[in-house]
């Protein structure tokens, strides 16, 4: 009975942990400066030079910190200091028709420079703020979302 | 006494007004060939196009549209975005080089393209290359497979040669799927016959 148990649980880890890794990636960090990281799943890690990205990871960055990363359709984003970015959606399957590229800015600065999901459809990319949506059409752009100082 | 009550409340509102909401400022950017796109910035109470290069609009609050559109000073925009700007990688770029039917050898003009992937490579110092291989749609779809890797490998081969770690080379070989030019089975197009290099 109790080893049953244990089996069941061990195939259970095994199953998630496979499942995750199978997960596509977003994209990679290809230059970090100063406090950097990548928050998963509310873990926050020291972010590295071509560290993998995934969906829901949230970029952060401290007082002194700034990130480049390369996303999958070869959109590239930066972000400078005291920044946090998630990226809320992404799938790059253009077999499949799925082209779509979502980021959430809390606060801090931003440059995109666009790729193939804003190229191949024109509702692909989407950047939330909390006083606006922007929706991208092929474009370099910057965004700065500064919080209300108390 | 009432005068207090009145200044705690006006305080009360101040600090709830300026706790509602982040101010959103947002700056269409040239390309790097000088081009410019579009951007759309909307909230609930309406939307603000921007397409000139340095235009700009903010959002300050869910009860107002974004603001009219106006030109920014390049010099102030690239201060404001100093730090993003800085660290932006430059964006990748993809080459193809193309093949004779049956063939994997690559042509003269073809190895001297090769040498402005190296500059690309360098430039960025790429560790993300990516080589995909192709056919065109003569042949079964077993042989073109094995085209289409012996094309990509043909093209790897040479950049390790030329000093590129073989660790950052990923290959892919798709036989004759994906076309850049769609054709019916059996129908021979050498603009399908082809290597696609992407440096990031």
């Amino acid at each position: 009975m109790r080893i049953s148990v244990i089996i069941i649980c061990f195939v259970f880890i095994w199953c998630i942990g496979t499942s995750a890794a199978a997960e596509p990636r977003a994209g990679f960090v290809k230059n970090v400066s100063g406090e950097a990281f990548i928050e998963r799943n509310k873990v926050l890690t020291a972010a590295k030079v071509k560290d993998e990205l995934m969906e829901n990871d949230v970029l952060v960055t401290g007082r002194s910190g700034s990130m480049g990363v390369i996303l999958q359709d070869n959109s590239v984003m930066s972000i400078g200091p005291n920044t946090r970015l998630a990226i809320s959606k992404f799938a790059f399957e253009p077999a499949d028709e799925k082209l779509s590229f979502t980021a959430q800015i809390k606060k801090g600065t931003m440059v995109y420079l666009s790729g193939l999901i804003a190229k191949l459809n024109r509702s692909g990319v989407k950047f939330d703020t909390p006083t606006a949506v922007c929706g991208v059409r092929g474009t370099h752009f910057a965004i700065k979302v500064e919080e209300p100082g108390i | 006494m009432r005068i207090k009550k009145i200044m705690l409340h006006l305080v009360l509102l101040v600090i709830l007004l300026s706790g509602c909401a982040s101010t959103t400022q947002v700056v269409i950017l040239p390309d790097p060939d000088g081009k410019v796109g579009t951007l759309e910035v909307s909230n609930v109470k309406g939307t603000q196009t921007l397409n000139q290069p340095w235009q700009a609009t903010e959002s300050a609050s869910m009860d107002k549209a974004p603001s009219e559109p106006n030109i920014l000073e390049e010099k102030q925009v690239r201060q404001v975005f100093r730090e993003a700007l800085e660290a932006q990688p430059i964006q990748p770029v993809s080459f193809i080089i193309y093949f004779r039917k049956d063939s994997s050898a690559l042509s003269q003009e073809s190895i001297a393209l090769l040498t402005k992937v190296m500059d690309e490579i360098h430039a960025r110092k790429s560790t993300d290359i990516i080589i995909s291989g192709y056919t065109d749609a003569v042949g079964s779809v077993d042989y073109d497979r094995r085209l289409s890797l012996q094309r990509a490998k043909a093209v790897a081969d040479i950049l390790v040669a030329k000093g590129i770690d073989r660790k950052n080379i990923q290959i892919t070989y798709h036989g004759k799927s994906n076309p850049l030019i769609p054709t019916p089975d059996g129908v021979p197009e050498p603009r399908n016959r082809r290597v696609e290099i992407t440096v990031r």
